[in-house]
């Protein structure tokens, strides 16, 4: 019922807006329609309709005019369609989202694999092609950016550092009611024939771009503005919500990782927000920022884009860092080696995320002379992502090892990780680099990192969390044939690329040289061994979540907060606010206890 | 166990990881060196591209064989663990933390100075070019000019062996990339600006023997950019005039 107000609210809003920018265009002197420049300025009052009929005016923005709110009633299954502002209904909001689009961008990386197997045009033209690719890299770079942080980000945080819920709880149900307007552009721009840009949208072929390309600019500006109101959030909630005694060394490391990826994404969202804007306002408005014939610059676009685009590489990345390093900890009944060094590397690699954005573009005609210091910038950032490593690998050791499908996943993180670090280290090598970027080497090193890093950590954080959201467990067996068949189905895939980049197979073509075809021939194998793998997580997500055994509160003898409350949480999450006495990390030491959950005064013995 | 046999035991595990470890190394580099990771090569740039690829390939093998050897130990020392029995609460270690901060960062600084800045001040050594060749990139098409003789090809870039040559790219489009992999180097053609880019070619031969000797665009540029690619030739220098001559006349 909200979404079809938010639906209606939106075409309201278009049909407002346009009617505004078609009176501005004809004052203008020009054309009363053109659908790029009228759509691109109703988009905003298209999304002011969507968010205040989806929900914002009924339940809160009455209130701004001393009106009363609507009540809310939605219960069950319903409050998962509406504007709910319970942290835990938004988290799985989020992850069942985020899944979806998972799955589609899936589909889509089959179709390309099934392009390549051969030599020639099979089954698409180069057209088709270029608009498969750029679909299939932006989707999965939303997922990459918005799934861990929204899904767990929301779930697990509130609860881990001892809250009743997110600082902002309407601002949190806003974050998430933005992310289908992405949908619908994203539909939008398929339906329009997509766009051959890629998800980098380089200028000036982004600026000359059909009108798929529009829709492009203007879901990631909205995936952008939902981030950057969700990180504000996580922000506030971290710095001000903590329970009494959860200071900020014994709170857990993945709330550290949520935290830093927050700020990350706070900070740096913007910048891509104003290269989709100055790509819009190039298309539609007559600016001239990358054009050059009028004085305008190309490399402007690359510089602005990376400001944000690498540091999100971090924002992908980390959550799976602070997962791995949960995960390892819990399932080695070890306290977390280094802790105070894993929340520096967190932090260093938070800093120094921020100084390496022209390794992107060491081929780009930028400056010769700053190739040194982003050569040097980037080679440094391998220094704290080696201590994650330490501090797994020190927690590893001597632990009691449990090879839960959780602890598969995390283990799963650090050997395709330690592949993608490594190979970035080649890349950040300047004359490594001109021969290797754009190549299928670069290709295999951002999946090593982002799919076998940020995406096997969000797997592992799905199955670790899947008994506390749903109280019901997951197939065990399936969830082990389930990473055993998507790891060798990864590695098979990605690992054949690094040799056909070497080889010289540049990325985003349709077609190839034939001496290359056995080697794409085997890595489409690959590639749908690897799709097929999700078939069984799915069926034992949907099967699971309706039919699965009842989990106990603590099925993994986990000691961080969300395990002592019910699976799942009851909605407020504690009975009274519980009181921290040290870390998450007191394995091995009978005497330790996390948090005191009844302050009745006497320390309650905490469940293992 | 008393503290005194599991401390033993413990230093038999260490002993042993570095032993396994040490194996691993030695192994993985012998499988690095044997292993031809290289396309034809034919520049000078080529070179010095591979050589740094190597010396970081050889860099890479112990890092990569200790994580997996430690990581791997572990794993099976430690296999059978159970929900309520809990790991030692190792929570420190200095000697292994400071080792590990120490030699990773010195491996971090060492790849900067070489092959880092090193390969960068080989590729940038030898400024003057003895022939200049503008190369214009348009979708989607590369177009050759030689000023000296004002001779324009399409189709097939035609270079002298061992000469310093200059390419001055442009576009007047979008972005393409001037990739020729044989010769490992790489330049965007950007709107609006010229780049250039500095080969110095060292091995005759042409794309029908070996197809990395191509200039392939590299930079996504629309429908056309999987097949915007021309042969490339190398000659002798002797060759190269007669060429340039009798085109050009």
């Amino acid at each position: 019922m909200n979404i079809l107000r938010g639906l209606v609210g939106g075409a309201l809003g278009y049909v407002v807006g346009a009617g505004l920018m078609m009176a501005i265009r004809s004052s203008a002197g020009g054309r009363a329609w053109e659908v790029e420049s009228v759509t691109a300025g109703a988009w905003l009052f298209a999304l002011s309709g969507w968010l205040l009929g989806v929900g914002v005016w009924r339940y809160w923005a009455r209130g701004w005019f001393g009106r009363d709110v609507a009540p809310y009633t939605a219960t069950g299954g319903r409050r998962y369609l509406d504007f709910d502002t319970d942290h835990k209904v938004i988290g799985i909001q989020y992850l069942v989202t985020f899944l979806g689009m998972f799955f589609m961008a899936g589909l889509f990386a089959m179709l390309m694999r099934w392009e390549l197997m051969g030599n020639g045009e099979d089954i698409v033209g180069p057209d088709q092609y270029n608009s498969i690719m750029s679909l299939h890299g932006t989707m999965m770079v939303f997922v990459a950016v918005a799934a861990t942080v929204g899904a767990f980000g929301n779930y697990v945080v509130p609860i881990m550092i001892g809250a009743d819920d997110m600082a902002f709880p309407k601002l949190n149900a806003m974050s998430y009611w933005l992310v289908p307007p992405v949908l619908i552009a994203l539909t939008a721009s398929f339906l329009a024939g997509g766009y051959d840009t890629g998800w980098t949208g380089y200028a000036p072929l982004s600026v000359q771009s059909d009108v798929g390309g529009l829709f492009f600019n203007l879901a990631f500006f909205t995936l952008g503005l939902s981030s950057i109101v969700g990180a504000i959030n996580i922000v506030v909630t971290v710095v001000t919500m903590r329970a009494e005694g959860m200071t900020w060394t014994r709170m857990p490391i993945f709330v550290w990782s949520i935290f830093v990826t927050a700020i990350l994404s706070f900070i740096f969202t913007q910048f891509i927000g104003l290269a989709m804007l100055m790509v819009v306002l190039d298309r539609t408005a007559g600016t001239i920022f990358f054009d050059p014939a009028a004085g305008g610059s190309p490399l402007l676009y690359q510089h602005v884009f990376w400001f944000y685009s690498h540091p999100a590489v971090y924002i992908m990345i980390l959550p799976a860092f602070g997962i791995t390093l949960e995960l390892v900890s819990t399932f080695t009944r070890k306290p977390l080696f280094g802790y105070k060094w894993a929340v520096g590397a967190l932090l260093g690699i938070m800093s120094l995320s921020a100084v390496v954005w022209a390794h992107h573009m060491f081929t780009s005609g930028m400056a010769e002379a700053l190739r040194k210091p982003f050569l040097a910038s980037t080679e440094l950032i391998s220094i704290p992502t080696g201590l994650i490593f330490l501090c797994a690998l020190g927690t590893l050791w001597l632990g009691k090892i449990r090879f839960e499908v959780p602890m598969l996943f995390a283990l799963g993180v650090l050997f395709n990780f330690l592949i993608g670090g490594i190979t970035g280290v080649f890349l950040a090598d300047v004359p490594v680099d001109i021969q290797l970027q754009d190549t299928y080497f670069v290709v295999a090193h951002f999946h090593y990192v982002i799919l076998g890093g940020g995406i096997f950590g969000l797997f592992g954080a799905t199955y670790y969390w899947f008994p506390k959201m749903t109280g019901r467990s997951m197939s065990d067996r399936l969830g082990k044939v389930h990473f055993w068949w998507m790891m060798i189905g990864f590695n098979a895939t990605f690992l054949p690329m690094f040799i056909l980049g070497m080889q010289g197979m540049n990325r985003r073509v349709a077609d190839y040289s034939p001496d290359l075809e056995s080697a794409n021939f085997a890595v489409s194998m690959g590639g749908f061994f690897l799709g097929t793998s999700f078939v069984i997580f799915l069926f034992n997500f949907i099967w699971s979540w309706a039919r699965g055994p009842a989990a106990p509160a603590d099925p993994w003898g986990s000691l961080t907060l969300e395990w002592q409350i019910p699976s799942p949480p009851p909605h407020e999450n504690f009975t009274s606010p519980p009181l921290v006495l040290s870390d998450p990390y007191g394995y091995g030491d009978p005497d330790s206890v996390h948090a005191d959950l009844a302050r009745d005064g006497a320390k309650t013995v905490v469940e293992k | 166990m008393s503290g005194d046999e599991s401390k033993k035991a413990n230093t038999r595990w260490v002993v042993m990881t570095g032993l396994l470890w040490v194996v691993a190394t030695v192994l993985g580099e012998l499988a690095v060196a044997a292993i031809e990771w290289h396309p034809f090569g034919a520049s000078r740039e080529a070179r010095i591209t591979d050589d740094a690829f190597d010396l970081l390939m050889v860099l890479s093998v112990p890092v990569i064989s200790f994580v997996l050897v430690m990581g791997g130990v572990a794993l099976v020392r430690g296999r059978g663990g159970v929900i309520d029995e809990d790991g030692p609460p190792v929570r420190s270690h200095r000697l292994f933390i400071g080792g590990w901060v120490v030699l990773t960062s010195a491996l971090a600084v060492l790849v900067i100075i070489t092959p880092g800045f090193s390969g960068l001040d080989e590729l940038r050594a030898e400024p003057v070019p003895d022939l200049v060749i503008d190369v214009h990139a348009e979708r989607w098409n590369w177009v050759y000019t030689y000023p000296e003789s004002g001779r324009e090809t399409q189709g097939e870039l035609v270079l002298p062996v061992d000469q310093r040559i200059m390419f001055r790219i442009s576009s007047t489009d979008v972005i393409h990339s001037f990739w020729i992999p044989a010769f490992r180097i790489k330049q965007d053609a950007v709107p609006g600006q010229i780049t250039t880019t500095m080969v110095t070619p060292e091995a005759l031969g042409e794309f029908d023997n070996a197809d990395e000797l191509r200039v392939q665009c590299a930079e996504l540029c629309g429908v056309g950019h999987a097949r915007m690619w021309t042969g490339v030739r190398v000659v002798t220098e002797a060759e190269f005039e007669e060429w340039l001559a009798g085109a050009g006349g």
